[in-house]
């Protein structure tokens, strides 16, 4: 066991022509196949769960899979976000649009506040750190009975529709629902784009890739390891805070680290370091899930033992594993 | 040795100086009161046998390590106990005795993003093809140490030589102003060393280059300077000839490999 | 004695939780050794150490209702985690080792699902309620008042296991292996031993522990599927504190968190919880490589 090794990566290596403009195109692609998702899922509020989880994989994967770092406390990010939005609207009455705002900008205080401790360890000592560290936010907000509802969660979030200039918006119709929460995820998914091209991206690879060299590149690691921190609880508060209004209550296992093990599932399945694994990771999340428990009531027996399998046998992921055979057939 | 003295430009101030470096690990003293000044240009070797302290010396002037006493200075400057990334930021590049490059970038983004650190670290939404100086800078320099044909491959996929190559565009990405190579030929096949020290020639015509080897006979012709250390201490300083005909060198070194 | 007071509470109040403390501190040092012990050599978290745990105290409880002997289940509990320790590291975690430093972590992780599930198909989802044995059961006088014989004992039976396991790693040849491996796993290999086999050994030695603790806290709480999750994060706590790697930290980075524990539970019993992270928090911005670091590995 080398120390700072880096896991499994499909890497960036020498991509063919295909998947090189298919990568130039990757938020088009991803949108667009977002846009019809909801015909090809088996029902719409699952296609909206997957859009919703898709993105907190997504907020995940730029620490664990761009910069390297496996944090087990992003349950912290998105019930952070989930009991701001939450809180926000029913007991301040907030307009959903400001709500999840709220609830991003608490999830990224978590965040720094987090970050600020736990980017003092290192190596494997991170994820413990982490994981240990969201734990305390979780009995503050199973403590705080007044605002979240304590054990029994935040209830009677209900937003039946959004009034936005010029039209009204009916969350009661699933598929409004669905491509009114995919136009922030959509947004979202833009931004993270950007953030991957931008230097800042690189230089959160290079920390990925050998952290001492990029630091005798004269990168400040420390600094910038804490700034995808708080930007990754940030997306994870987006999704916690949408995930708030798609289920109208926040139940107080999601600040479990349990719900940051979720986060880990769908990113090593679906793909680390990959754009589109996330998406991929929280729909073979999801439909396990749904499709186990019609099954029998221990479907974690075999979530279980799957992931252990993806570990031993396919590290890459679903979507991982589908770019390195590409890549390899000269794509 | 008690003051740095440099005796090649006496007006001249030193690129880098220690002044009573030592490093304790534990009980053990590795390194013991090193006062010993670099001139700018050319190339100044670090010699030493085995277990002479080469090594700690190197991670205590690259900021590595913090010094356990004394003082490193750059240009004058006080840089003891800086974080290494300012050492950086300062102007002084290394090049690390294990290889270290970035395995899953590919060689010219390997240097590219080194070159980046100095310019923009903190750019968020702009796109990194927007800088299209680095990615010159990054070719020009790989064309530099002869990797001019591998841009496209990852750093993994190189021979050894050519990721030491490699390592070093990267540190030379940051327009150092001083580079320190930790031996650089270590492991090297007998054509890999000779490509290796024909580029560190190339490369001390216009720069300033500490080199740390554990070869005296390879050093010996090309240095400016020479320091020897021996059992954590300084034992000389000097030209190669002064070297050649230190008496204490000719003991403790020379002497067991004639 | 009992006019003295301290912030309200009176001296032998006071005195009691601090044995309470030491109590709950025994279970955590016992996980904590284990943790930091896979660690250390191995640089391995291993995230099935609170199913361990769990599952340890299920076989204990399980065999005490068949022979009625709660010596045997002592035995028999870090037994089986023993072994069933050795066969996942032979089995499962193996064939990671020259992968990425996660994978282990993420493989572990995956197993507590099933062994948690594992148990509640085997025990059902409620959980068995355990006492302590008959011989352990009612108090003694301590000198500041009466406290329960199961604690004392607990308190100290740990204290003689991690005595043996200090002698073990200080006086035996296997234990001159160990604290060479966790300095460099090469050295190992240099004295003829293959560190394959080392850390074998130690991943069932480690998850043994973890058993034994759990069935010496079986009867403070009885057992539940789910009372290893929280002890997951409490021994990464300790760890933490402890410094990762250190035996010597774990044992006074546990005795710190029960006794933390404790005297919160007096002060503000809300907060009992949140004082263990908060505790760590702490630890963190003043000594971030935890209270006796790296430095002095298994020392």
């Amino acid at each position: 066991m080398t120390e700072g090794a880096p896991a499994a990566r499909p890497g960036s290596g020498r991509t063919g022509r295909w998947l090189a403009r298919a990568s130039r195109h990757r938020v088009a692609l991803t949108l667009a196949f977002l846009l019809v998702f909801p015909w090809i899922a088996p029902y719409q509020a699952l296609a909206v769960n997957i859009l919703v989880l898709g993105l907190y994989a997504l907020g995940f994967n730029l620490l664990f899979g761009y910069t390297g770092l496996l944090s087990f406390g992003h349950a912290a990010f998105l019930g952070g976000g989930a009991y701001g939005c939450g809180i926000a609207i029913v007991h301040y009455g907030l307009h959903p649009g400001l709500a999840l705002a709220a609830g991003t900008l608490l999830a990224t205080l978590i965040a720094a506040a987090m970050g600020v401790l736990a980017i003092r360890t290192r190596g494997i000592y991170f994820a413990m750190t982490t994981l240990a560290l969201s734990m305390c936010v979780y009995y503050a907000f199973y403590r705080a009975e007044a605002f979240t509802g304590g054990e029994n969660g935040l209830r009677g979030i209900n937003v039946p529709s959004v009034a936005l200039p010029g039209v009204r918006l009916n969350l009661l119709d699933p598929t409004v629902k669905y491509y009114a929460v995919l136009a922030v995820v959509g947004l979202a998914i833009w931004l993270f784009s950007r953030l991957l091209s931008s230097p800042f991206g690189a230089a959160l690879e290079a920390i990925r890739e050998n952290e001492h060299r990029a630091q005798a590149c004269g990168y400040d690691v420390a600094r910038m390891k804490l700034a995808a921190f708080v930007i990754s609880g940030a997306l994870c508060g987006l999704a916690g805070a949408l995930q708030a209004i798609h289920l109208s209550i926040v139940p107080i296992e999601i600040m479990h680290y349990s719900t940051s093990g979720q986060a880990v599932m769908m990113a090593l399945l679906g793909g680390m370091g990959t754009f589109f694994g996330p998406f991929v990771g929280a729909a073979t999340f999801s439909l396990l899930q749904d499709g186990l428990a019609t099954l029998t009531s221990h479907w974690q027996l075999f979530v279980g033992a799957i992931f252990i399998a993806f570990v031993l046998f396919l590290p890459l992921g679903i979507w991982g594993e589908v770019l390195a055979r590409l890549r390899r057939a000269g794509w | 040795m008690s003051a740095p003295a440099p005796r090649a430009a006496p007006e001249a101030l030193p690129i880098l100086a220690t002044e009573g470096l030592g490093k304790r690990f534990g009980h053990f003293r590795a390194l013991s009161g090193v006062t010993v000044a670099f001139p700018e240009g050319g190339i100044t070797a670090i010699i030493g046998p085995n277990g002479a302290g080469k090594s700690t010396f190197f991670n205590l002037i690259s900021g590595a390590v913090p010094p356990s006493e004394g003082r490193v200075l750059f240009r004058g400057q006080d840089i003891t106990g800086l974080a290494p990334h300012r050492f950086a930021r300062l102007g002084i590049a290394k090049s690390f005795q294990i290889t270290n490059v970035f395995p899953h970038l590919t060689v010219r983004e390997n240097v590219r993003v080194a070159a980046q650190a100095r310019r923009v670290r903190f750019a968020l939404f702009r796109d990194r093809a927007a800088f299209p100086e680095l990615i010159a800078r990054a070719e020009a320099l790989l064309g530099e140490v002869g990797l001019g044909a591998r841009m496209d491959r990852l750093a993994r996929e190189l021979a050894h030589g050519e990721q030491r190559a490699l390592e070093i565009a990267v540190a030379l990405a940051a327009e150092p102003a001083l580079l320190l190579l930790d031996e650089p030929t270590a492991g090297m096949s007998p054509e890999e060393t000779r490509d290796m020290m024909d580029l560190v020639q190339r490369l001390a015509e216009t720069r300033t280059l500490i080199l740390v080897e554990h070869k005296m006979k390879l050093v010996m012709g090309v240095s400016r300077r020479l320091v020897v250390l021996h059992q954590g201490e300084l034992l000389a300083e000097g030209s190669p000839d002064a070297i050649r005909a230190h008496p204490e060198v000719r003991r403790v070194y020379l002497g067991k490999s004639a | 004695m009992s006019d003295l007071t301290i912030g309200g509470f009176p001296l032998d109040l006071l005195g009691l939780q601090l044995v309470t403390g030491v109590a709950l501190g025994a279970i955590y040092v016992l996980v904590g050794i284990g943790l930091s012990l896979i660690f250390g050599l191995m640089n391995v978290v291993n995230f099935a150490h609170g199913a361990f745990f769990m599952v340890g105290a299920y076989v204990g409880v399980f065999l005490y209702g068949y022979t009625g002997s709660f010596w045997l289940s002592l035995v028999a509990a870090p037994l089986a985690m023993g072994l069933l320790g050795l066969a996942v590291e032979r089995v499962l975690v193996r064939p990671l080792y020259g992968r990425g430093i996660d994978d282990p972590l993420l493989l572990t992780f995956g197993l507590s699902y099933v062994m948690v599930e594992g148990v509640r198909i085997a025990f059902g989802l409620t959980g068995l309620p355990f006492g302590a044995p008959p011989e352990l059961r009612g108090a003694v006088d301590i000198g500041i008042g009466y406290f329960p014989l199961y604690r004392l004992f607990l308190i100290a039976f740990s204290m003689a296991v991690v005595g043996a396991l200090w002698l073990f790693i200080e006086r035996t040849a296997f234990g001159l292996v160990i604290r060479a491996g966790a300095r460099d796993p090469q050295i190992v290999q240099v004295l003829g031993i293959e560190i394959s086999k080392v850390w074998l050994a130690i991943f069932g030695l480690g998850c043994a522990l973890a058993g034994l603790a759990g069935i010496l806290a079986a009867p403070l709480q009885g057992v539940t599927p789910e009372m290893g999750i929280p002890v997951l994060a409490e021994a990464f706590v300790v760890t933490v504190v402890g410094g990762m790697g250190s035996l010597a930290g774990a044992v006074l980075a546990g005795l710190i968190v029960g006794i933390v524990v404790a005297m919160t539970s007096l002060v503000a019993p809300d907060m009992t919880k949140m004082a263990i992270f908060a505790l760590m928090a702490l630890v963190l911005l003043v000594r971030p490589r935890g209270l006796l670091g790296r430095a002095g590995a298994l020392g």
